[in-house]
């Protein structure tokens, strides 16, 4: 199959390319030297090329069974898991901006993201209110897994990659649970992390490692903190593509055996 | 040999036994190192000194407490208890989960899990595991008293002040 | 395939490459004559489903956060617990677990809870019912998965709106 000649548009009939021929093709090998499809595909082939071509999309087959993009299938659950990490990874970077872990700055920094930064109080509530969500849904997510039976082989692995994401999530969300540094946070954690310590032979070194002390005080609040802003959410993204490569690797969504 | 070298295949049997003994030598050397790295880490992550408050500290002379009087010391969160002559430290941390019991007029009351203690802090109700700490309360040189809450008593353990 | 052809220069064409994607075939594949399953093309079918799902979760979650503050309460102050003092409400079951035994309630049941979780895979190895709600070949499993996520929402239930004051059993109207 031969395939016809193209014109490639910054030359001229000769093939030789003039100043303004140059100067008008630009944009486009700007775009095709970022891009390596056009913008709307004209063609399944196209189609296919739009998907396998792009970092981020190619997370996806080129093809997908219609069957996975039924809302009855899925619920939507683990894409909506994915979209409030998104969300807290965003809006949680953005409160970085103005959050001091020191049991003196903390809770004023609360108060000034109340009252004196702009978009300030949104972005705490869409962050904690994310939080609450993702802890759900990822839930949900779990349930949903198990109830289709589409934990079982050859799915076990990436079923145990989600257990771990479940409580890495809940971790997650408790670390942060801290860092306002409000009555409700503090004794959250006191109670919390006293759990810990009743880990039998670990425990109270356990609990000791985890808050750099005896009592949740300043050092507490800096671990906390480097584990909800670090630690857990390089460990969570690095799980997450884990676990989506696994979905490929074992042949998609689970399916409906023939009759 | 040079194939041998290249080519792993082609490689004598005696080349293959010292192909494989040093292979398992830099495996094992690679999985130490990376071994002790990891536990390095993690004494590296266990502090060896803290930054909180000190675990002794003085509570005043024998003579600010009336008998009978219970003085709480929030921030260290201890009650401190005249009996006659004689003075006791109890924490006031519940053994449950780490909370800060109430006193009240039977003892204490620990409100996040509902435990429940009498006056000498033996458990009365509740998940509470073990009696409240009575920590060794001593008179410092000049006087004061001094808790130690690195020193546990027995419960009912009182230091006699001769006035 | 006339509709395959590329219409535009794609990059990089080279002839010496001896594999690529081609073409797009809608039938069965010659080799293994095996009928493909009705399938779509992620561009759009998936990418603008996801893309739509996006935008409502982002809706969603912003008009929540417009209409409802996040708590912020006093200062922690270590001299005043509160009274009751409550975990974040996902650990609220944990904490009534532990209201009754401190190791059981906080390490032992969630510890072989997940334990069980990571086992489920190779315990139920028995297959069939992939893909399918509630299949009625794995209604046992169902059965016991949904009891164990039944008590725990209760016991989260009753940590969260039926206890009061020092943990003690309050009916909130």
């Amino acid at each position: 199959m031969s395939m016809d000649k193209v014109q490639i548009p910054w030359t001229d009939s000769d093939g030789k390319p003039g100043f303004w021929g140059a100067l008008h093709s630009l944009p486009r090998r700007v775009y095709h030297s970022v891009f390596r499809s056009r913008p709307i595909p004209a063609n399944d082939l196209e189609r296919s090329q739009a998907v396998a071509a792009n970092f981020f999309f190619h997370l996806h087959s080129a093809k997908v069974q219609e069957r996975t993009l039924r809302f009855k299938t899925t619920l939507g659950l683990g894409l909506l898991s994915l979209y409030t990490f998104v969300i807290l990874v965003v809006t949680g970077i953005l409160l970085m901006f103005y959050y001091v872990p020191t049991p003196v700055e903390a809770y004023d920094r609360m108060l000034d993201l109340r009252g004196a930064v702009f978009f300030g109080t949104f972005l705490r509530n869409l962050h904690r209110w994310s939080a609450h969500a993702m802890v759900g849904l990822v839930f949900l997510h779990l349930m949903r897994v198990f109830l289709t039976g589409a934990h079982k082989a050859p799915r076990e692995f990436n079923w145990m990659v989600g257990i771990v994401l479940f409580l890495l999530t809940l971790l997650l969300s408790f670390t942060g649970y801290l860092l306002p540094w409000d009555q409700l946070a503090f004794w959250a954690i006191v109670v919390g992390t006293s759990i810990a310590s009743y880990a039998p032979v670990v425990g109270d070194e356990l609990r000791y490692v985890l808050l750099g002390g005896d009592s949740v005080g300043a050092e507490a609040l800096l671990r906390f903190y480097v584990l909800h802003v670090a630690v857990l959410p390089v460990v969570l993204t690095t799980l997450i593509g884990l676990h989506f490569w696994r979905i490929r690797k074992d042949g998609g969504l689970a399916k409906p055996r023939e009759k | 040999m040079t194939t041998a070298n290249l080519n792993p295949e082609r490689a004598t049997e005696a080349v293959e036994g010292r192909r494989t003994f040093i292979s398992w030598i830099t495996a094992g050397a690679l999985v130490l190192s990376a071994g002790l790295m990891g536990i390095f880490n993690l004494i590296f992550l266990r502090p060896r000194v803290t930054y909180g408050p000190p675990s002794k500290f003085r509570v005043g002379k024998p003579d600010g407490y009336s008998s009978g009087a219970e003085v709480v010391f929030p921030a260290a969160r201890v009650v401190v208890r005249r009996r006659g002559d004689e003075f006791a430290a109890i924490s006031l941390v519940c053994t449950h989960l780490g909370c800060v019991v109430n006193p009240t007029d039977s003892g204490f009351d620990c409100p996040c899990h509902g435990s429940k203690y009498d006056s000498a802090g033996n458990v009365v109700a509740g998940p509470a595991p073990k009696r409240l700490s009575w920590y060794r309360i001593a008179q410092a040189p000049n006087g004061e008293l001094e808790v130690d809450k690195r020193k546990e008593v027995d419960s009912g353990t009182y230091l006699e002040v001769k006035a | 395939m006339l509709e395959d052809k590329p219409t535009y220069e794609r990059f990089p064409i080279r002839p010496g490459k001896t594999y690529g994607l081609m073409c797009v075939v809608p039938t069965a594949t010659e080799a293994t004559k095996i009928e493909t399953e009705k399938q779509v093309h992620a561009w759009p079918a998936a990418l603008t489903r996801e893309l739509a799902l996006f935008v409502l979760t982002l809706v969603i979650l912003s008009v929540v956060a417009l209409l409802f503050n996040a708590p912020l309460e006093e200062p922690a102050s270590r001299l005043h617990p509160p009274n009751p003092a409550k975990a974040p409400w996902y650990f609220l079951g944990l904490q009534e677990m532990v209201a009754y035994s401190a190791f059981w309630g906080g390490i032992g049941i969630p510890g072989l809870l997940v334990l069980l979780a990571l086992a489920a895979p190779y315990l139920e190895r028995k297959p069939g019912g992939e893909g399918v709600w509630f299949h009625s070949s794995r209604s046992a499993a169902n059965w016991v998965f949904l009891g164990i996520v039944g008590t725990l929402l209760v016991l989260t239930a009753i940590g969260t709106f039926f206890r009061g004051e020092n943990w003690a059993f309050v009916v909130p109207w």
